[in-house]
């Protein structure tokens, strides 16, 4: 049987998952088991429907179902349309394939679980998984706002899953708060847009909106980059994002941070680059200054972390950071750089939570303080650990070597401040997971623990999958550039053709143009500097832990759900009215 | 365009706002989200709201005007009112999910004072 790419196909991909997430928890009647082999079956259906058209999107051409045969009529569309543009599918494929390995890390971790509980987790996941696969193929600004909620409230309740933590009843409160006003902002966002142009298509709303737009357009824009950033857990809205990781169990962390924030990435991408990128100028440079504040003000936090998943969670608020301001600089070189670390970000951030996930699965611990000498007692989590932090840090030949180098080159020319703000935030990334590998694994433990579980092979097989593709994608940049980073670039650079192609029947993307010098001695030189710095770094705050330069930072991260909306409110108003007035 | 329904939507957007803000009380946190909320619907009604139109129901068209006169634009816009139903439906769900979490957070923490609840800060 050859896969052959069908548009009328598309829809499977999210219809899978739901119509798994249905199923869940009345099988999980039967046997737990059952239902989390049954979202494993949803999965992998998706997975294939995702592949059967990869093929054809990545050779450039954009494969477009508007549903319900809603055709487009003169440049009017009000039906949804359902694209696989490389951009898109990239996350779509991203999402199940990574929402698979999760499952089966699941099966293997929390199997022990009653019947009721991994029925309704297996629902939840895959619900979020379906909101996020669609997210990625919608070419609609009201469509893309339902999965947005979808996603949020599947996250609501798997922060919330632990019902009778404490700690996880005061995440989900948090980010309810955060995340309710930011569906509102992007909901608002979505019905001024459509009030203003009578379009809701992304295609039609980029060529009613032109370059000339109205402030309502503006205000607009300022909402979707406020509100997607709080999913994206950007600061000053991340408030939520520590919290829910530190409270979630292991694999739902990872779905978080490895998948669900990139979601905020992707809506904040679609909207700069197709609908209101013939006036994009002042976002640009808004979201230059938000990444590269959120890259820095993440990685200071996750210094000074104690628990290894906040750590882990601040590290992404950072990454996060990097990747927007990426976002921003917008030249063809820093967009496939973009892509290129949004996918090692899935893959190594995943890998490092679902360590973390082990660990206390393990030991049941999560602080670093109790932490110890794991290296000798667990030695499969400490490789897999390890590879994660080197990628993270850009260690060739893993995975964010690539990625970094082009982000960082194509930031040296012309943003000179971002590229100091850039490798700041890379020197303190390196020392705080150094740090915390250190603590974790490599310092010197005399009581042995009190009790120590052996790793299943589920656990096994995600390490496997998860660190094979990070020296994947680090060991052959060239393959991933030429059929995946560039193709996926090409939404964002070619956004007038993806704009065409989604209120036509497809259309073609032209493939912008960046090549990786690997071993380019300068390169080399900067990420063995930023190492180098790093680890000095990381071993005097091992010496001195809670530096006092730090303390103003951690005061401000208050805990209260006042504070944070607050934060979150003023940087909106800056969002809205730096881009109204300027 | 009805001024005093923008009017409406800006004072009850503000309140909830301030509400988040500054009331400690979880419960009326989510009222304030509640009321962010409800300003959203009002400005979707009035933004659909066109002059001298009929409601968006075309079984019949009124006394006076044809099935042609109404799809030129005589009706109030039914996008609008379609997306305000679908985020009265989200906005239900959403309240639900606070609402439950706030019964729990009452049952462990004994409190409902948001400056109790932050176990998770730095």
């Amino acid at each position: 049987m050859t896969l052959t790419g069908d548009a009328a196909l598309l829809p499977v991909a999210v219809v899978a998952p739901i119509t798994g997430a249905v199923l869940a928890p009345v099988l999980s009647r039967l046997s737990g088991r059952l239902a989390l082999v049954c979202s494993l079956v949803a999965m992998t259906v998706s997975a294939l429907v995702l592949v059967s058209v990869a093929g054809t999107t990545y050779g450039g051409r954009v494969v477009v179902e508007h549903i319900g045969n809603w055709r487009p009529v003169h440049g009017t569309q009000l039906g949804v349309t359902f694209a696989a543009d490389p951009f898109g599918l990239t996350f779509a494929l991203l999402s199940a394939v990574i929402g698979a390995v999760l499952l089966l890390f699941t099966a293997s971790e929390l199997g022990e679980l009653g019947g009721r509980e991994l029925g309704g987790y297996a629902s939840l996941m895959q619900l979020l998984l379906a909101a996020l696969i669609a997210s990625g193929l919608s070419a609609d600004i009201l469509n893309l706002f339902v999965w947005f909620e979808v996603a949020a409230l599947a996250s609501y309740g798997l922060t919330g899953f632990f019902l009778e933590r404490p700690i996880a009843l005061e995440a989900a409160f948090k980010t309810m708060v955060l995340t309710n006003m930011a569906a509102f902002y992007v909901f608002v966002a979505v019905a001024v847009t459509y009030a203003g142009h009578g379009a809701l298509n992304v295609g039609q709303v980029r060529a009613a909106i032109g370059a000339d737009p109205r402030t309502a357009d503006v205000v607009a824009l300022g909402l979707v980059v406020a509100g997607f950033g709080t999913k994206a857990g950007l600061v000053p809205f991340h408030g939520w994002l520590p919290d829910a990781h530190t409270a979630a169990p292991g694999p739902v962390s990872a779905l978080f941070s490895g998948l669900m924030v990139n979601l905020g990435v992707l809506g904040i991408a679609r909207v700069v680059m197709v609908t209101h990128a013939l006036h994009r100028g002042q976002v640009m440079v808004l979201l230059t200054v938000v990444g590269g504040l959120s890259a820095v003000v993440g990685a200071a936090m996750a210094l000074v972390q104690d628990d290894l998943k906040r750590l882990l969670a601040y590290d992404t608020v950072s990454q996060m950071g990097v990747l927007v301001a990426a976002l921003g600089v917008g030249t063809p070189e820093s967009l496939t750089g973009m892509v290129y670390q949004l996918v090692n970000h899935a893959l190594f951030k995943t890998l490092l939570f679902l360590c973390a996930g082990a660990i206390v699965h393990a030991t049941g611990m999560t602080r670093l303080s109790e932490m110890g000498g794991l290296a000798r007692h667990r030695p499969l989590v400490t490789v897999a650990f390890v590879i994660g932090v080197a990628a993270i840090a850009g260690v060739p030949p893993l995975n964010g070597y690539v990625s970094l180098g082009l982000i960082h080159h194509a930031v040296e020319s012309g943003h000179p401040v971002l590229l100091v703000v850039l490798t700041l935030a890379q020197v303190v990334t390196v020392a705080a997971l150094g740090r915390a590998t250190y603590l974790a694994f490599f310092r010197r433990r005399d009581d042995d623990y009190d009790r120590i579980e052996k790793p299943t092979v589920g656990m096994v097989v995600s390490f496997l999958v998860l660190a094979g593709g990070c020296v994947a994608f680090g060991a052959l940049p060239n393959l991933v550039l030429d059929h995946l980073a560039r193709p996926a670039a090409s939404s964002l650079t070619a956004g007038g053709a993806y704009a065409r192609a989604v209120l036509d029947f497809g259309g073609r993307l032209p493939v912008p143009e960046a090549t990786f010098r690997y071993l380019d001695p300068a390169r080399l030189l900067v990420i063995g500097g930023t190492i180098a710095l790093g680890l000095l770094l990381a071993a005097w705050v091992v010496r001195h832990p809670e530096p006092r330069l730090m303390r103003p930072l951690q005061a401000l991260h208050t805990g209260g759900v006042n504070d944070y909306a607050t934060y979150a409110v003023l940087g909106t108003v800056v969002c809205v009215f730096g881009l109204v007035l300027t | 365009m009805i001024l005093v329904n923008y009017v409406v939507a800006a004072v009850v957007f503000s309140l909830g706002v301030y509400t988040i803000l500054t009331r400690r009380n979880l419960l009326k946190i989510v009222m304030g989200l509640s009321l962010m909320e409800s300003a959203g619907y009002v400005l979707l009604i009035s933004m659909a709201y066109r002059r001298g139109s009929t409601a968006p129901v075309l079984l019949k068209p009124p006394p006076g005007e044809t099935e042609q006169s109404l799809a030129r634009g005589n009706v109030a816009d039914p996008v609008l009112q379609n997306i305000a139903l679908t985020a009265v439906v989200i906005g239900v769900a959403v309240t639900a999910v606070l609402l439950v979490t706030v019964v729990r957070v009452a049952q462990h923490y004994r409190s409902l004072d948001a400056d109790d609840v932050r176990g998770l800060r730095g």
